[in-house]
């Protein structure tokens, strides 16, 4: 039976003039798994905001939005407020109250039910989603995900029929994002809820989806089984999805041959094993020719803990960072890594050991001497760099630091501008910014302060695969002109591309450090998905690209 | 968790309330004694050893300054001790002085362990019955001030990292401080609207709103609305009666020992000491039951 229909939908923001949706029409059946992707500004959030009628953002539109055939605007409250359920992206803020058991109960206290039936509800779902062991917890004690369980399971005690949900695991760690979207799995599985998600992270929610829709700006691209649009993909240029697309899909699209779309890794192997020998198995790289051997950062048998009586973080580290490299920290969530990037930048003082910045050790420099045309850290929540009404005011708020006048700065900011092609959102306050472009301006705010040596706290974190690729472009460009960047994320796929050397932070230290094609190729789950997919075929492949060329090398081959 | 603190809300509240007002509205330095003595006893339940033998340091030395106040201001009282400035000191306004000073105390000690058995969530539910929206609003507040510090602490780390306000003079320091505050709230605007969305859109705002709680009466608690209300009973009478008399000025009055005013005494420290009697108990009874195993 059909849940949702969308008829001839059509939206623009108030004082805009493109359209933000033109003429979508869809729909759901019930149970259905539905995945909706497209480049960041296409419209995936304003389309899942006025299926949720209590979301809808103002503006002009027109178009009907059946749900259970029943118009949205003669739905009741109640039936809208339960039956359509509505996650979003940010864990932290949907969060209302201060104790688990209280955000868990507040929908089911605006429905006005007794406190028998409210326990019983919110009882079953804490069970189901295994929150009774932090049950009677603060809701700021919890982990990101945990908070983003936290959020959906209080939209689940309203019992809703469809769940809506608008990126839900961007700001999740990648085990954290892997366990809720195997809970999303799960109830679409064992309740029969339909279910329609945006996501990046497309890699894991591909196999699952029953039909996936691409928008394309502001339009229906594609609403079709996952391998289907995998297969027509491949004939549609510029279609801004592609680059996010599953590795398994990906590798696919960059070769020539009749097999169905391979979506999992598994898939993937088959399918290269069955259309490609692997006579050549490595890919001759050139030797990165790493520049002269001078350090930029040392650290040496460096312990750090925040309190006396807390346990270590750093135990005994050891690592140099050469001039002009690029060097990627991977590791699990709470491993110490963002504490790492704080002692490095001279915020966390290690209690033994010495850290030396171009040889100098770090507390010898005074004042704000080491973040002038020295070293900068760009933290993880973009945020936080900005405090000005405006990017330019925040820009122009560091002439302080750089002690020149308003003219020098202007002048410094219109080359940073034109560089980093953000010409246009300089008169905007920073948080109207997509993530994307926050990332972009805060890069823009740090590179104003000619660095030699930048720190990256998870800069991909919540970013899309368009924006990723220009990240990749801006960092390697920045590599050439001699500085030093040290990166610390999650981002397997995206260290692969952009690492000089990589290493593994784990158990309070740094257990393997080498450069990308040995790193990886030597692990086997900490690895990227091309890497997993190819390793039984070829030796060093390790990016979608690599592989796509040892099979075309063989193609020739043969 | 101690035992008292697994009685109801409300329970624990008529409970405080109760001893408060005791102490405050009574002088006789018996009862007074009790509730000092009882109030330590339970902080003691509360927290180690250490920390309450620092507790008693320091408010040995607000006693001891409390108790100087009195007779250097009030020169009430016949038994004269010494002349100050021409000023009689008596040993009235001493003896006065102290139980006022045992008074302050133990109020102080008994608000230190309500502030540690009585948690928001509880105040929350208390008020919560009364007046809806505002606990649902303090509740939000309660959630919001951790965020808020959590952030102050982000931001200005990130501030710093870039070299600003990170020179090491003050107006710069407290300009920068005046800044990262600014955008705090800029920040914390932007992230309520968020909030609200969520609010919105788990169908806050319709009409007949419930309110939730975790916690439920057990029959412990309803024997003791059954003990407060007798012993409030029995405070009364004997309070009517005369027995809780005792005269400072101008010269000090006996203590009554009559054997009602003896049972009275018992009662009100038994009254005093009821968590900590409870928390041994629950210690013993554990022990045994532990033995058993």
């Amino acid at each position: 039976m059909e849940i949702l229909r969308v008829e001839n939908l059509n939206f623009s923001y108030p004082l805009r003039e493109e359209q933000a949706l033109t003429d979508i029409s869809f729909n759901v059946k019930e149970g259905e798994f539905i995945v909706v992707c497209g480049e960041s500004g296409c419209g995936k959030t304003t389309l899942l905001k006025l299926i949720k009628r209590e979301l809808a953002p103002c503006g002009e539109k027109s178009g009907t939005i059946y749900y259970k055939g029943i118009r949205q605007e003669d739905l009741d409250d109640r039936t809208s407020a339960c039956k359509i359920g509505f996650v979003m992206q940010n864990p932290e803020n949907q969060i209302v109250t201060e104790k688990v058991w209280h955000e868990l109960a507040f929908g089911l206290e605006n429905m006005g039910l007794q406190t028998e039936t409210i326990r019983r509800r919110v009882g079953e779902m804490a069970s189901f989603f295994g929150i009774q062991n932090w049950f009677r917890n603060k809701t700021d004690e919890l982990s990101g995900g945990q908070k983003q369980i936290l959020n959906l399971a209080s939209v689940m005690v309203m019992q809703p029929e469809i769940l809506i949900l608008d990126e839900p695991t961007s700001q999740l760690d990648p085990i954290a994002a892997s366990d809720f979207i195997n809970t999303l799995y799960k109830l679409n599985q064992d309740m029969g809820l339909t279910i329609l998600m945006t996501e990046h992270r497309l890699e894991e929610v591909f196999p699952i989806a029953d039909r996936v829709l691409v928008l394309n700006k502001s339009k229906v691209l594609l609403f079709d089984e996952p391998r289907m649009v995998g297969e027509k993909l491949k004939n549609v240029e510029n279609n801004g999805v592609s680059r996010g697309l599953p590795s398994a899909i990906r590798i696919y699209q960059g070769l020539q041959n009749n097999s169905a779309c391979p979506l999992t890794v598994k898939e993937g192997r088959e399918c290269l094993a069955k259309n490609y020998t692997n006579k050549i198995r490595t890919l001759k790289r050139e030797k990165r020719c790493l520049p002269a051997a001078e350090p930029a950062i040392e650290l040496k048998n460096v312990w750090f803990r925040y309190l006396r009586e807390s346990p270590d973080i750093i135990e005994d580290l050891n690592l140099t960072v050469k001039k002009g490299e690029i060097v990627c920290l991977l590791g699990g969530n709470g491993s110490g890594k963002t504490t790492l990037l704080g002692v490095i930048a001279g915020s966390n003082r290690p209690y033994r050991g010495r850290v030396k910045i171009f040889g100098k050790n770090i507390r010898k420099f005074k004042g704000r001497e080491l973040y002038v045309n020295g070293l900068t850290l760009l933290p993880q929540n973009p945020q936080t760099v900005f405090i000005k009404e405006t990017v330019l005011d925040d820009y122009r708020e560091l002439c302080k630091v750089l002690d020149c006048d308003q003219k020098a700065i202007d002048h410094r900011i219109e080359r940073i501008a034109e560089r980093l092609s953000i010409g246009d959102f300089l008169n905007i306050h920073p948080y109207d910014l997509s993530g994307g472009e926050q990332q972009k301006a805060a890069i823009g705010k740090i590179l104003l302060l000619e660095p030699r040596i930048i720190l990256l706290d998870e800069p991909t974190k919540g970013i899309d695969a368009g924006y990723k690729d220009q990240m990749c472009t801006l960092l390697k460009e920045l590599k050439d002109d001699g500085i030093t960047i040290v990166i610390v994320s999650h981002d397997v796929e995206f260290c692969a591309h952009i690492a000089d050397r990589c290493g593994m932070f784990f158990d309070r230290t740094i257990i393997s450090f080498g450069e990308p094609e040995e790193f990886f190729c030597n692990n086997n789950f900490y690895t990227t998905v091309a890497n997993r997919i190819s390793r039984t075929m070829f030796d060093n492949a390790i990016t979608t690209e690599d592989v796509i060329e040892l099979c075309r090398m063989n193609e020739r081959d043969e | 968790m101690s035992r008292f603190e697994s009685f109801h809300p409300l329970v624990i509240f008529l409970y405080y309330v109760i001893v408060l007002f005791v102490t405050m509205f009574t002088n006789h330095p018996i009862v007074l004694l009790c509730a000092l003595t009882g109030g330590i006893a339970f902080s003691g339940t509360l927290s180690t050893g250490r920390q309450l033998l620092s507790d008693i340091g320091f408010y040995l030395l607000l006693f001891i300054l409390l108790s100087l106040a009195n007779p250097l201001f009030t020169h009430n009282g016949e038994t004269v001790l010494f002349f100050m400035n021409d000023n009689p000191v008596t040993k009235e306004a001493f003896v006065y002085g102290e139980f006022i000073a045992i008074m302050i105390i133990a109020v102080i000690f008994w608000s230190k362990c309500l502030n540690q058995v009585m948690t928001t969530d509880k105040v929350l539910f208390l008020f919560g019955r009364v007046v809806p929206k505002l606990s649902l609003i303090l509740a939000m507040a309660l959630r919001f001030i951790p965020l808020f510090k959590r952030q102050a602490i982000i931001i200005n780390n990130s501030q710093k990292t870039m070299g600003l306000y990170a020179a090491d003079n003050i107006p710069d320091k407290v300009k920068g401080t005046v800044r990262v505050f600014d955008s705090l709230i800029g920040w914390s605007i932007e992230n309520s609207l968020e909030t609200a969305d969520s609010m919105k859109a788990r169908g806050y705002g319709l009409p007949e709103r419930s309110a939730f709680s975790i916690f439920s009466m057990h029959r412990s608690d309803l024997m003791m609305f059954g003990l407060m209300a007798f012993f409030l009973l029995l405070f009364f009478t004997g309070k009517h009666a005369g027995l809780l008399i005792f005269q400072y000025y101008p010269t000090l009055g006996q203590i009554n020992c009559s054997g009602r005013s003896v049972v009275l005494y018992a009662l009100i420290a038994l009254f005093m000491f009821f968590p900590s009697i409870i928390e041994i108990m629950e210690k013993i009874k554990w022990k045994y039951l532990e033995s058993k195993i």
